[in-house]
């Protein structure tokens, strides 16, 4: 187990050198972590504890199976490998201060030539890094400078090559250090050479495991769990947030689940951890749960933007319209230039059944950042209400191709076809969709009513689908009432029995009434007596009789005819018979 | 969401364009003087505005040259003054070493506009006419500098600074080369005229508009294309548009070559979204037209393609280009992707910007298009099943939208595809589709299917007027009548000679009403515009895999059929159209063959070859070689047939699918039972049956081919009952399957059989059928045969039948002897010989020349043919009246030549080794 007090003491240190080194988001994040730790109750008052606990009631209700007193054995601690690195300068240098100063102010270039000679490791570091920056700011304006006729021009950081140039250099003499390490991963990943930033990130974050930046950029180059897996990692707990997180991004949930569990035994107050956790929670289509995540973050982290337009699905989903517009008021306050404050808007005007507005909301968010997925697929979903099916296809792509695996994308390419009356072209997209999600019986489900259009009429396959759909426990209960009534429609009514009963069990599981259950009993009942087997037929006739209209009535004769039969008569429909 | 929406052909002002800007102020210095001061004659002065003229032409160009080939191009135009020229045009770019100076530079520039009020202009004054060309592009250049933004203005700056960077960077090789350049440049000028004229020639294939009058020449816009092509092989080379520095080019071309190709420099010539729609468009065709061969590398375009969607992400064309690379390299998942992501991007509308937008289209898109292209797509990787889904989708949505053209192809992609997918194949289908059109026809037979599907493609597409689809049409609609013998019921009988469709005539009518279609091309482009450039496509994946084996034809040919005529603008007929015209050649060439006419079809196929081999497409060379081949092989023996064989399998055997093998073991098939090496018969009629029956499906028409062969050689081996019962077995799969055709051969093989079983009486009736058969399908020169079989039954029955049979044989003969193939005419020969000897009435001693000169005849062709059997019964029928005759010498000599085939008969080893 992690010693809390140990990991305070490398999260302090970390966050002065990577503040040193103007790493602003990785202090940022290795600052709420560290605050994220419980405290030691007597070294603070009452009151800062209150603060912290909040509303840990809520906490234990939901994470039943707190790992605190059985860490998993897989997660060694090997801190005696990576020691904190020594200050390199104990006095930092004139220089160095006026251009950590200059980087402030966000004058990269101006801190980078007043480091031009300067070779303590740190100086060194912040030179290149403020040059990157300079570069990548440049490139941003120069993106919309070049807007050409064709779209964005490509406009590249020009600064990359030299960077490459020295820090390989650097590298190739040794004199690199892991921030050095760090940057070279990011300028090889903009380059395009994936394996070798790969390398140069992992031997960054095996040497200096608290830059979260590396980690960040580490993940998004682990594109598939064979990636990830072939990394040589050293052990620290900071390997077990890199993980929650890759899981996460791979889709692994219940693995990434299970790790931020361990963490959240040492940062128990961590809302990274919270935020994280519910995203995982909000894939596995856990709702409410999520929904009280997010209150309780917010509770305790007011201002907080990030990971909020997930919170605003959720709110969709559950159609809270109240909720949604406080929160896109309350991020439209902090920050209205957030992508993430947009799409918030955006989802609220979704909501409200006010497509354009929301339209406009999402393409704004898209300004802010063009690859932002879930604004492009939301967008693609407001156009499908709007039906502008051209446009929804579009931005569904757009999504697709900034993700391939971004399953609600494909799905929603295959229900903007399929709305067109091109079932059997967008089969080919729902196909897609369900093989990044496998286990999601509502693609099944979709994919099956394709193959049931009139135009394909597939039954076959489509019988096929809503098998699978029912492997994949589904919750709205569609796929067993479908196979029923296709097996019915193709005549096989042994099967339809069987789908039917289980239909019928489901029902009476959740406590349903409505006309699927009437079907089912009439179905069922008259099976069984065709059947001969007239006490199950009984069954259901009585079950029937329960309700009124004009099944009540077909339960009567159909009870009456069994009585025929039972007596010896020849079973024949008492109406029929001239008295 | 198309990236159309944005201004379309902006002009931006480049540091190409400042130099020609300079050089324009050199020719029209705002000094007013007769001759300004670098030029020492008027003539040197005007051929200096010429080339400025063809720069400024040309200036919209994809590619801009890069300073030093302007400055290669200058030391032509310049003669003594070029480094006049380049100094101060070196100077002039070294002298903008600040933005500021950018902007005073179009401010001076100005002064050398003449007011557009100026009326009276004085003789020898120079004076840039505002609306003359050069003043219109100057002045197109100046507003574009004007509408710049301080950031453009600074972007130009740095570009200018690359520019000149570029051309410093090489000069040193530059240098050193300099000596060699002067002597040569000089050379260059003592020949000029020659040169010029001897390029021009060279040039006239590729270039049609070279002008033989500017010896300088520059490519005029019409050209721009072909200089495009060869930029995407090697950027430097071939942009070269003044041949005669081509040596100093490419002295140049190995320092620069490597810097062209960093993205940098490419988004510095990326050009407007026209041009490079058209740049695209043209390298669509060049993937269709080159296809799978070896020559055409994918993966240079494509990597090309590859970088074009990061400088330009709203060219969704780009994508559609992609999947054709793919389909043309067979990487199926790769295609699929990317003409899945051009349909999600485009919405089918780009790519049809030249189509004047519809309203009904552009509010929905047009992914029925998408589902023509995935349907043809499917097809072409032989997925006929998933091909026939996405097609009747395809139906039923354009019908929805009543996209008529979309319909009118997709019917035809549909009759297409059914047709290729032969009969064997089908049942599978027929239950799966549920189409409107289709099923109605549900109960029909898939041929019926077929006919239906082309009539209504046909007629849509003639009332939309899509010339190029109607013409295909015309063409699969002649080749099917060709295949398919519609035979009313009523009137069949030995009586009712009536003309079927299969009748060379109708089917030259029919291809002639798509040829009369296309010759209206050359008048008018507006056709190909409508179509766009995506027809083209669909036309080519149409015409590809048509192809059974006695009709196939493919074709890429880039010449029309009335070629001298078009060849002037044979450059506005799209390939596709002059493919059609080729492959109506060949269609024509087959439909001959069938009625008989080995001289038409000879013909046809040659015009084929002669005017469209050139350049047609390889597997459409292959098919007319084959043909002229087999022509060979029947009427000039095996000897020549195998020599140009090995021809061709040099040229054609990376052809995918090649037809040469099946050639090739039919041919040693014919041998092997002429020379009576019936093991080796044997094995040939084995292999053919393997080829046969591939993964894709049971090729019938092969299959019928293969038994047909097998109970010939069973028929020569003298397995008379076996071979009888093959016989009666493949007449049954005939009709189980409608080949009428085969029926009439099969017959007359069952009269062959018992003739040659000598049960001529039971020969009799196989043999009247036969030619019953032919005689209503208009299969001529079978009839012949078959009469001659049926003659020769007739003298089977005893000699008292001679002069019926003789009778019969003179009616046929003209025939025989027309069109016929060596093996006929020599049976014909020795048989009417035979026919007189056994007439009792005649007399070998007063007439024995009738029967010596057939006997010669025979055995002449018979040599050629090497056909062993038939050479030694006519040379011992030629003993044998030579000894009538008591001539003992030509006895003995007809005796050792009876002799020799008989020993080669008997040992077949022999001819085999050689053969190998």
């Amino acid at each position: 187990m992690v010693s809390k007090e140990n990991c305070r003491n490398e999260i302090r240190a970390a966050i002065r050198q990577l503040s040193d080194r103007c790493l602003y988001s990785a202090a940022k994040w290795a600052g709420e972590q560290l605050v994220g730790i419980e405290q030691d109750p007597s070294n603070f008052t009452p009151s800062n504890t209150r603060f912290q606990r909040g509303s840990s009631s809520i906490r234990r209700r939901f994470s039943t199976n707190e790992s605190i007193s059985t860490p998993q054995p897989s997660v060694g601690f090997s801190q005696a490998a990576t020691p904190l690195p020594e200050e390199d300068e104990t006095i930092d240098g004139d220089l160095y201060l006026l251009a950590k100063s200059y980087f402030d102010c966000r004058e990269y270039r101006r801190a980078s030539h007043v480091l031009r000679d300067q070779k303590s490791k740190k100086s060194v570091f912040l030179r290149f890094y403020a040059l990157y920056l300079a570069g990548e700011k440049r490139k941003e304006e120069e993106m919309i400078e070049l807007e050409g006729p064709l779209g964005k021009s490509d406009a590249i950081n020009r600064e990359l090559v030299s960077l490459e140039r020295d820090l390989s250099a650097l590298r190739s003499t040794g004199a690199i250090d892991s921030f050095g390490l760090y940057l070279y991963g990011v300028v090889l990943k903009e380059k395009g050479n994936e394996t070798l930033a790969i390398a140069s990130l992992v031997e960054s974050v095996n040497s200096y495991p608290w830059n979260w930046s590396a980690w960040s950029e580490l993940q998004s180059l682990c594109t598939s769990i064979e990636t990830l897996d072939r990394l040589n990692l050293n052990n620290h707990w900071m390997k077990d947030f890199f993980l929650g997180y890759a899981y996460q991004e791979l889709r692994m949930h219940t693995e990434s689940l299970a790790k931020y569990d361990y963490l959240q035994g040492i940062f128990s107050f961590s809302n990274y951890i919270q935020a994280q956790t519910a995203k995982a929670q909000y894939s596995l289509r856990e709702f409410d749960q999520v929904e009280i995540m997010f209150e309780e973050l917010l509770r305790n982290d007011p201002y907080r933007v990030e990971d909020m337009d997930l919170y605003s699905n959720v709110l969709y989903a559950k159609e809270a319209c109240a909720a949604l517009s406080y929160l896109a008021h309350k991020v439209f306050l902090t920050d209205k230039y957030r992508p993430e404050s947009c799409c918030i808007i955006g989802n609220y005007y979704s909501l409200k059944g006010q497509h354009e507005k929301a339209v406009m909301y999402f393409r704004r968010a898209l300004k802010l950042n063009k690859k932002y997925l879930s604004a492009w697929t939301l967008m693609g979903h407001e156009y499908v209400e709007m039906k502008n099916t051209p446009a929804a296809i579009d931005a569904y792509r757009r999504a697709v191709d900034i993700n391939p695996s971004d399953y609600r994308a494909w799905y929603g390419l295959g229900q903007a076809y399929e709305m067109m009356g091109m079932p059997f072209y967008a089969l080919h997209y729902f196909r897609k969709s369900i093989f990044f999600l496998p286990n999601d019986s509502r693609l099944w489900i979709a994919m099956a009513k394709c193959y049931q259009t009139e135009q394909l009429y597939m039954l076959e396959e489509a019988i096929k689908c809503y098998k699978r759909a029912v492997n994949c426990t589904d919750t709205e209960g569609i796929a067993l009432n479908q196979l029923a009534k296709l097996h019915q429609k193709l005549g096989r009514n042994e099967e339809a029995a069987f789908y039917f009963e289980k239909d019928l069990e489901r029902m009476d599981a959740e406590g349903l009434e409505g006309p699927n259950m009437f079907e089912a009993l009439v179905f069922l009942a008259t099976h069984f007596k065709n059947h001969k087997k007239f006490e199950e037929a009984e069954v259901y006739c009585t079950r029937l009789l329960d309700y009124s209209g004009p099944e009540k009535e077909k339960a009567k004769s159909l009870l009456r005819g069994i009585r025929m039969a039972q007596t010896g008569f020849p079973s024949m429909d008492l109406e029929h018979f001239p008295i | 969401m198309a990236g159309l929406t944005r201004t379309a052909g902006a002009f931006a002002v480049t540091p190409h364009k400042i130099s020609v800007c300079i050089l324009l102020q050199i020719y029209a210095p705002s000094a007013q003087m007769s001759l300004p001061f670098p030029f020492s004659s008027v003539s040197q002065h005007n051929r200096l505005g010429l080339y400025l003229l063809s720069l400024t032409k040309c200036c919209d160009d994809i590619y801009e040259p890069k300073l030093e080939e302007l400055i290669n191009q200058l030391r032509d135009v310049g003669e003594e003054m070029d480094a006049w020229l380049t100094d101060h045009l070196t100077n002039r770019f070294s002298s903008l070493a600040s933005p500021d100076d950018l902007l005073n530079f179009f401010n001076d520039m100005r002064g050398i506009l003449g007011s557009p009020d100026s009326g009276v202009v004085q003789d020898d004054q120079i004076i840039l006419d505002p609306n003359s060309n050069l003043g219109m592009f100057f002045r197109r250049c100046i507003l574009a500098f004007n509408l710049l933004s301080f950031e453009g203005v600074c972007h130009l700056f740095s570009s200018i600074e690359d520019y000149c960077k570029e051309a410093h960077s090489s000069s040193a090789q530059f240098d050193a080369s300099n000596n060699d350049l002067e002597s040569l440049t000089h050379y260059d000028q003592m020949d000029m005229e020659i040169y010029a004229i001897d390029k021009a020639t060279e040039e006239l294939e590729l270039q049609k508009n070279v002008s033989g009058s500017v010896p300088f020449h520059l490519h005029t816009p019409e050209a721009i294309f072909k200089v495009i092509e060869g930029l995407r092989v090697s950027p430097k080379e071939s942009s070269r548009t003044s041949k005669k520095i081509t040596e100093t080019t490419l002295v140049a071309s190995a320092s620069s070559s490597t810097v062209v190709d960093t993205l940098v420099d490419e988004s510095l010539f990326l050009r407007t979204n026209l041009q490079i729609q058209g740049f695209l468009m043209e390298q669509a065709d060049a993937i269709e037209t080159h296809g799978s061969s070896s020559s055409f590398s994918s993966s240079s375009i494509e990597s090309f393609l590859e970088q074009l969607p990061n400088l330009a992400p709203e060219l969704h064309h780009v994508h559609f280009l992609r999947y054709l690379n793919k389909l043309h390299s067979d990487d199926y998942f790769a295609a699929l992707d990317n003409l899945l992501r051009y349909f999600d991007y485009s919405a089918g509308t780009e790519g049809f910007d030249l189509v004047p937008p519809s309203a009904d289209c552009s509010m929905y898109g047009r992914y029925e298009i998408a589902l023509l292209c995935l349907g043809m797509m499917h097809f072409r990787f032989g997925h006929p099943n998933l091909a026939l889904e996405v097609l009747t989708e395809a139906v039923r949505v354009s019908q929805q939208l009543s996209n008529d053209t979309c319909l009118a192809y997709t019917l035809a992609a549909m009759s297409n595809l059914l047709s290729e997918m032969g009969i064997a194949s089908t049942s599978s289908v027929l239950g799966s589709s549920y189409s409107p059109v289709t099923s109605t026809a549900s109960s029909l037979s898939v041929q019926q299917r077929v006919y239906i599907l082309l009539k209504e493609s046909l007629r849509r597409a003639d009332s939309l007027k899509l010339r190029r689809l109607v013409a295909s049409n015309h063409l699969a609609m002649a080749k099917f009548e060709l295949m398919h013998v519609q035979r009313p019921l009523l009137s069949f009988g030995p009586k009712a000679s009536m003309r079927h469709k299969t009748c060379p005539v109708s089917v030259c009518k029919e291809i002639r009403l798509g040829a009369h279609l296309i010759s209206d091309f050359s008048s008018e482009s507006s056709p190909m515009t409508v179509d766009g450039s995506l027809s083209s496509a669909w036309l080519k994946d149409l015409q590809k895999p048509w192809g059974p084996p006695v009709v196939s034809q493919d074709s890429g040919s880039r010449k029309s059929s009335t070629y001298f005529q078009l060849c002037d603008h044979s450059v506005s007929i799209p390939g596709s159209v002059s493919q059609l015209i080729g492959a109506s050649y060949l269609l024509r060439a087959t439909s001959w063959e069938f009625y008989g006419s080995a001289p038409m079809a000879r013909m046809n196929t040659l015009v084929y070859a002669t005017l469209f081999g050139d350049s047609s497409s390889s597997s459409d060379g292959e098919l007319a070689y084959l043909k002229l081949i087999q022509h060979l092989a029947l009427y000039k023996g095996h000897k020549d047939a195998f020599a140009a064989l090995k021809i061709a399998e040099e040229k054609f055997l990376t052809v995918s699918k090649s037809k040469i093998l099946l050639l090739k073991l039919q041919l040693l098939h014919e041998r092997a039972l002429h020379c009576g090496n019936l093991k080796l018969a044997q094995r040939m009629c084995n292999e053919l049956g393997g080829l046969a029956s591939t993964a894709m499906g049971v090729d019938m028409e092969l299959k019928v081919e293969a038994s047909l062969r097998e109970a010939r050689t069973l028929l020569a081996a003298k397995q008379y009952s076996q071979a009888s019962n093959v016989a009666h077995y493949l007449f049954c799969t005939c009709h189980k399957f409608n080949l009428q055709i085969e029926k009439a051969s099969v017959l007359l093989l069952l009269a062959e059989i018992h003739k040659k079983s000598g049960n001529s009486v039971l020969g009799l009736p196989y043999a009247l059928a036969s030619i019953s058969f032919c005689q209503s399908f208009n299969l001529d020169l079978l009839r012949a045969s078959a009469t001659l079989t049926l003659a020769e039954l007739w003298l089977g029955l005893g000699s008292n039948h001679a002069k019926r049979a003789l009778d019969l044989l003179h009616g046929t003969f003209p025939m025989i002897l027309g069109h016929g193939g060596l093996e006929l005419r020599a049976r014909a020969y020795i048989f009417e010989a035979n026919c007189y000897l056994s007439d009792p009435n005649f007399s070998v001693s007063t007439d024995s020349d009738t029967v010596l000169d057939s006997l010669r005849q025979a055995s002449d062709e018979l040599e050629a043919l090497e056909y062993h059997e038939l050479a030694a019964e006519a040379s011992y029928l030629m003993a044998m009246v030579y000894d009538k005759l008591g001539r003992v010498e030509e006895r003995e000599e007809a005796a050792a030549l009876f002799k020799k085939h008989i020993i080669a008969l008997e040992n077949p080893q022999d001819v085999e080794q050689n053969m190998a």
